[in-house]
């Protein structure tokens, strides 16, 4: 058990990014509101641009690259970069209607982060909603009220350093907040200590390929080709692999602790998904016992029986790829997120509806004209 | 599997940005987009912890939100139109009169920048007007 404030002491480097972030990026958009003295674009863009590769080195120094391979990495910062970008201008822009554009395009990279959050049906709902209806109607909102020249509204701000100040602090606590409780990269020397203190989720990036390259061995057992003995390579080579995530079936589950599913999953079995984990990876330890068993006996006979061993082992091929995919969101999102809102979240989904009449009725009520008959 | 913080600290961004569009700002709309964008980072960090988590309920929860926002956006519309029916203005410090008892009125006092708007643009007549002729056909 870790003390809550194990890893309070935080590290000169990390704090100093995080200071700086949110110093600079307070007097940076305090430069940047619009008033009618002493603002600075220039200043301000610069020191914007500032905290924005401040906040980027931190996360690049703390918890490394947020995705294994290059493209996907390459479209996470185009995405970020794009989001904030455009939300500085819209904070920023002294001409509303430049501001509800720039808002379109917050929603835009948004929703690519949506997309990388495999959340498809959320991306075009979001789209559609944001983009198409709420951004639109505000345009003609402006377009019916816009003012010429300077206005109170558009040209003045209230208390920009307090208010930017207001902002960056929340941002720089939950920076603080994730540095002290996030999975870590460790450079530190007593990293031992320090565990993330986040959920276990319960299969991890490592068990994922293990589980993957077991059923690609297996996959070349099955091979139709494949010599009775290079089957037997093969299978052997699944076995070693699913021994290090799933256990051996022989041995007690504690023999190795902390490294197969079921061991570092054993305290949170009251979680029914993480029960159901286990119930798969125990399921993959007995059956890669038996199919095993089933092959080498049918391959000590003196004419190889081989079918009813291929059959055990496209079972077993199933169920490690079930195992490697259980913890990840299912493929088809739509009728997933479908299925769970009408059975698990009716009432919910009842109340939103009455929301929206409630809603629709009220906007009726509040902008018809006094004394017209509506 | 995902790397959470990345996209909890992006979230976090986008929410800090709108919270200080929404404290700053005095136009009603740019302060109800800036609300919008806060509720973008909330909706990041739902989605990023279903993800996390492998879980179906940060997207279902992010739909609900959706939901709200699209409720509060026809509100915020029809209350903007009676606003600037009544005072022919957007800005949020002409109902300053609302505020709490004993807290002092701000007033601004830098004078606004005038803009000298160019005058229309008008093409100098050049050259001769020239003869029509008469239409030969007429239908």
């Amino acid at each position: 058990m870790i003390p809550p404030f194990a890893s309070l002491e935080i590290d000169p480097i990390a704090a100093g990014q995080i200071v700086a972030a949110v110093v600079m990026g307070t007097l940076g958009l305090y430069f940047l509101l619009p008033r009618p003295r002493g603002r600075s674009i220039a200043l301000g863009t610069f020191l914007s641009l500032g905290t924005a590769g401040m906040i980027a080195g931190f996360l690049i120094t703390t918890f490394g690259q947020p995705f294994p391979n290059l493209v996907e990495n390459a479209l996470f910062w185009l995405f970020a970069a794009g989001a904030v970008g455009f939300g500085r201008v819209l904070v920023m822009q002294s001409n509303p209607a430049r501001g509800a554009i720039s808002f379109a395009f917050v929603i835009l990279s948004s929703c690519g982060l949506f997309l990388m959050l495999a959340a498809p049906f959320l991306m075009a709902a979001t789209i559609i909603i944001y983009m198409g209806a709420i951004v639109v109607t505000f345009l003609f909102v402006l377009m019916l009220s816009q003012a010429k020249g300077a206005s109170d509204e558009n040209d003045r701000s209230r208390e920009p350093l307090l208010g930017s100040l207001a902002g960056f602090a929340f941002m720089g606590l939950i920076l603080f907040t994730l540095y002290v409780t996030g999975p870590r990269v460790e450079t530190r020397a007593d990293a031992a200590i320090v565990e993330p203190l986040l959920p276990a989720t319960g299969i991890r990036t490592a068990d994922k390929l293990l589980l993957v390259a077991a059923a690609n061995d297996l996959d070349l057992a099955l091979d139709p080709d494949a010599k009775p003995d290079e089957m037997l390579m093969q299978a052997k080579q699944a076995r070693t692999r699913l021994l290090r995530v799933v256990g051996s079936a022989g041995e007690p589950l504690d023999a190795n602790p902390g490294r197969t599913i079921q061991d570092r999953l054993r305290n949170s079995e009251t979680d029914v998904r993480i029960a159901s984990i286990v119930a798969q990876a125990d399921k993959v330890r007995v059956l890669k016992k038996t199919s095993l068993d089933r092959l080498e006996t049918a391959l000590l006979d003196r004419e190889p029986k081989l079918d009813e061993a291929r059959e055990q082992l496209k079972r077993l091929r199933g169920e490690v790829l079930i195992l490697a995919g259980r913890g990840e969101l299912p493929a088809k999102n739509v009728k997933a997120i479908g299925y769970a809102l009408y059975s698990e979240h009716l009432i919910a989904v009842e109340l939103a509806g009455t929301l929206l009449l409630v809603a629709t009725i009220g906007a009726v009520a509040i902008a018809q004209k006094k004394g017209s008959v509506a | 599997m995902i790397s959470l913080p990345h996209f909890l600290i992006v979230g976090a961004v986008l929410f800090g940005l709108g919270l200080v569009g929404f404290l700053t700002r005095r136009n009603l709309i740019t302060m109800f987009l800036c609300a919008e964008m806060m509720l973008q980072g909330v909706v990041l960090n739902f989605l990023a912890f279903g993800k996390y988590h492998g879980h179906l309920g940060g997207q279902i929860a992010a739909l609900f939100i959706i939901t709200v926002a699209a409720c509060e956006a026809g509100l915020a519309l029809a209350m903007f139109l009676a606003i600037y029916r009544r005072t022919k203005s957007l800005d949020s410090g002409v109902w300053q009169e609302l505020r709490e008892d004993r807290i002092p009125a701000t007033v601004d006092t830098d004078p606004l920048p005038t803009f000298l708007e160019d005058p229309d643009p008008v093409l100098t007549p050049a050259g001769a007007r020239p003869i029509r002729a008469e239409e030969e056909v007429r239908v």
